[in-house]
C-alpha cells in the first residue's frame, strides 16, 4: 500500500492508488523537462497512460505564485507556503486521481526541490518537512545530478540567468553570475543531503541528453516492471564538482588526476546493460 | 527561522479570537479607538487580508475547489505574508498591533476540517506569541442568533458546507461552529487564552479588556502625548 511521510490528508485513500508515481528531481537548468518530454512518448508507445505535472501548474495557486514572484514583496516563509498550497492542490486534484486511474505520474520536481529551496532560504528543516508530511512517498525519485561548473554553461547558453534561479532574493548585492554560483552550490549541497535521506536514485546529468535518457529510461522501466532497485545503479558523488571548495582543494593536491576523473563518464555497466535491455535491439 | 515563543520586540501584539457572532471584532474596534486616543501607534491586521494571496483565495472559494489541506495552506500563506511584511516589522518598530483572528482560528478550523492538529501547529510555528490573546466565549445559540439576524446568509466555507455536514446551510453552520467552539475550549489552557464572557454587556467586556491591555503596555511607544 502507498504511504505518506506523516499524517495523510483527510479522505486520502492510500489503498486505491495503483498507478506509479515517478519523480524527476534536479536543480534549475539540469534538463528535467527535456527528459520528461522524452519519457512521456516512450511510455505512451508502450500503452502506459501518463500524467505529467510540475511546480506552479496548479489551477488554484499557479497564477498567484507567478504574480507574487513578479513583485518584490514576497517573503521567504510566504513563498514556501505558496508553493506548498500549489503542491497540495496538484496532489489532490491531479496526482491522486491519476494514480487511482492507474496512470504513470511523471512529476517534474517534487517536495524535495521545494524543501531544498526553503532550507537554503533559512527555513527550519523540521518545519518544512512537517509542511510536506502529507506527501505521498513516490515509487522512485531519479535525481539528475550535476556540478555547478557543468551547470553554468548550460544555463548561460540556453536561457540565461533568472532572478530566482540565481537566488538574487538572498544574495542581492552580487552580480547574477556570482549569485547563481553561490546559490546553486548551496542548493546542490542540500540536494545531496536529501538524496541520502530520501534514497534518491542518482543519474549523472553531465553527458548528452540521449545518454542521460538511456539511464533514466532503464530506471523507469525497472520501476514499472516492479523489479527491485539495483544498488549499483546509483553513481558515486562527483568529487569536487558539487562543492566548489572541494574542487579547489582537490586541484591543489599533487597528482589529482585520478581523484577528479568523474566516475560517471564511465557509467556503471549495470546501468548500460539495463538501458540496452529496456531498449531492445534498436539504437545501440 | 524563529519559532513560536515570547518575542522581545518593543511592540505589543493583542489578538481577538472566537466564533462568528462572538462580538470580538466590535471589541477590537473599541480597543483600537481607545489606544489611538491614548496616543499609541496602533496598527490593525485582519485574518485573510494579504493582497499578495487575495486573488488565489478568492478563486479557490468561488470555484469551491479548496480541500481541507489547500484551505489550510492558503490561509497560512496569507498569514505568513502579513507576519513577514506587517506584524513583525511593526512590532520591531514598537507599534501596538491588533489582530482580528490569529493562529488559533486556523487551529480550530483546520482541525475541524480533519487536518492533523500537530501538523497545523507546526505549520504556524513561525508566528509570534501574542502579548495577550482574548477569547470571546459565547454559547452557540447566542452567536447563531446574532449572525442569522444580521446577515442575509452564510457563505459556503463559512458554514463548513465543504464538509458535507448537512444539506441546509444553516444546519451545517450550526454543526460546524459547534465543533469550532469545542476546539477553542481545548485551546484555552493550551495557549493560555484570556477568556472574556461575550454575553456580558459590550461596555463591561471593553472595560475588562482595556484593564488587561493597559497593564501590558509599559514599553509600547506613544506617537504623541495623550490628550
Amino acid at each position: 500500500m502507498r504511504e505518506t511521510y506523516a499524517a495523510p490528508l483527510p479522505g486520502m485513500n492510500l489503498a486505491e492508488m495503483t498507478g506509479k508515481l515517478i519523480v524527476i528531481e534536479g536543480t534549475d537548468g539540469v534538463g528535467r523537462s527535456t527528459q520528461i518530454r522524452l519519457l512521456r512518448p516512450w511510455l505512451e508507445q508502450q500503452g502506459r497512460a501518463v500524467l505529467d505535472t510540475a511546480i506552479k501548474r496548479s489551477e488554484l495557486a499557479g497564477k498567484g505564485i507567478q504574480q507574487a514572484k513578479e513583485g518584490h514583496t514576497l517573503g521567504r516563509i510566504t513563498l514556501s507556503l505558496f508553493y506548498a498550497t500549489d503542491f497540495a492542490d496538484r496532489l489532490e486534484h491531479e496526482i491522486i486521481p491519476a494514480l487511482r486511474a492507474g496512470f504513470v505520474v511523471l512529476t517534474d520536481r517534487y517536495i524535495y526541490s521545494l524543501m531544498a529551496r526553503a532550507i537554503v532560504r533559512g527555513a527550519d528543516a523540521r518545519w518544512i518537512r512537517n509542511a510536506y508530511g502529507f506527501a505521498l512517498k513516490p515509487d522512485a525519485t531519479f535525481y539528475l545530478r550535476i556540478g555547478v561548473d557543468d551547470l553554468i554553461p548550460r544555463v548561460v547558453f540556453s536561457r540565461g540567468f533568472d532572478y530566482w534561479e540565481s537566488g538574487m532574493d538572498i544574495h542581492p548585492s552580487e552580480d547574477m553570475y556570482d549569485s547563481f554560483r553561490k546559490y546553486q552550490t548551496e542548493l546542490l549541497t542540500e540536494f545531496e543531503r536529501l538524496a541520502k535521506e530520501y534514497n534518491f536514485e542518482v543519474i549523472d546529468a553531465t553527458p548528452d541528453v540521449r545518454t542521460v535518457f538511456e539511464h533514466l529510461r532503464a530506471g523507469v522501466a525497472r520501476v514499472l516492471s516492479g523489479e527491485p532497485r539495483e544498488p549499483l545503479f546509483s553513481v558515486p558523488a562527483p568529487v569536487g564538482n558539487v562543492l566548489e571548495q572541494t574542487t579547489k582543494k582537490v586541484l591543489e593536491m599533487p597528482g589529482p588526476a585520478k581523484t577528479i576523473t568523474p566516475v560517471e563518464e564511465e557509467p556503471a555497466p549495470t546501468a548500460h546493460a539495463l538501458a540496452r535491455a529496456a531498449e531492445g535491439d534498436s539504437n545501440t | 527561522m524563529k519559532r513560536y515563543g515570547e518575542h522581545r520586540f518593543p511592540g505589543k501584539l493583542f489578538v481577538v479570537e472566537g466564533i462568528d457572532g462572538s462580538g470580538k471584532s466590535t471589541q477590537l474596534t473599541l480597543l483600537h479607538q481607545w489606544l489611538q486616543g491614548e496616543g499609541y501607534g496602533v496598527v490593525f491586521s485582519e485574518w485573510n487580508s494579504s493582497p499578495l494571496v487575495r486573488e488565489t483565495t478568492k478563486r479557490g472559494k468561488k470555484k469551491q475547489m479548496l480541500t481541507p489541506a489547500s484551505f489550510s495552506l492558503i490561509h497560512c500563506t496569507d498569514f505568513a505574508d502579513r507576519m513577514e511584511h506587517n506584524i513583525l516589522p511593526l512590532l520591531k518598530a514598537g507599534a501596538v498591533v491588533l489582530c482580528d483572528r490569529y493562529i488559533y482560528t486556523a487551529f480550530a478550523r483546520d482541525v475541524v476540517r480533519g487536518m492533523d492538529s500537530q501538523w497545523v501547529r507546526e505549520l504556524y510555528s513561525f508566528a509570534v506569541k501574542p502579548t495577550a490573546a482574548f477569547y470571546f466565549r459565547v454559547p452557540l445559540d447566542v452567536a447563531m442568533k446574532r449572525i442569522l439576524d444580521g446577515r442575509s446568509g452564510v457563505k459556503f466555507y463559512e458554514a463548513g458546507m465543504d464538509l458535507g455536514l448537512s444539506e441546509s446551510p444553516e444546519e451545517s453552520f450550526r454543526i460546524f461552529q459547534g465543533r469550532i467552539l469545542d476546539e477553542y475550549e481545548k485551546m484555552v489552557p493550551e495557549f493560555d487564552l484570556t477568556t472574556v464572557d461575550a454575553t456580558l454587556p459590550i461596555e463591561e467586556q471593553q472595560t475588562l479588556m482595556r484593564q488587561i491591555v493597559k497593564a501590558k503596555l509599559a514599553q509600547a511607544k506613544r506617537l504623541r502625548v495623550a490628550p
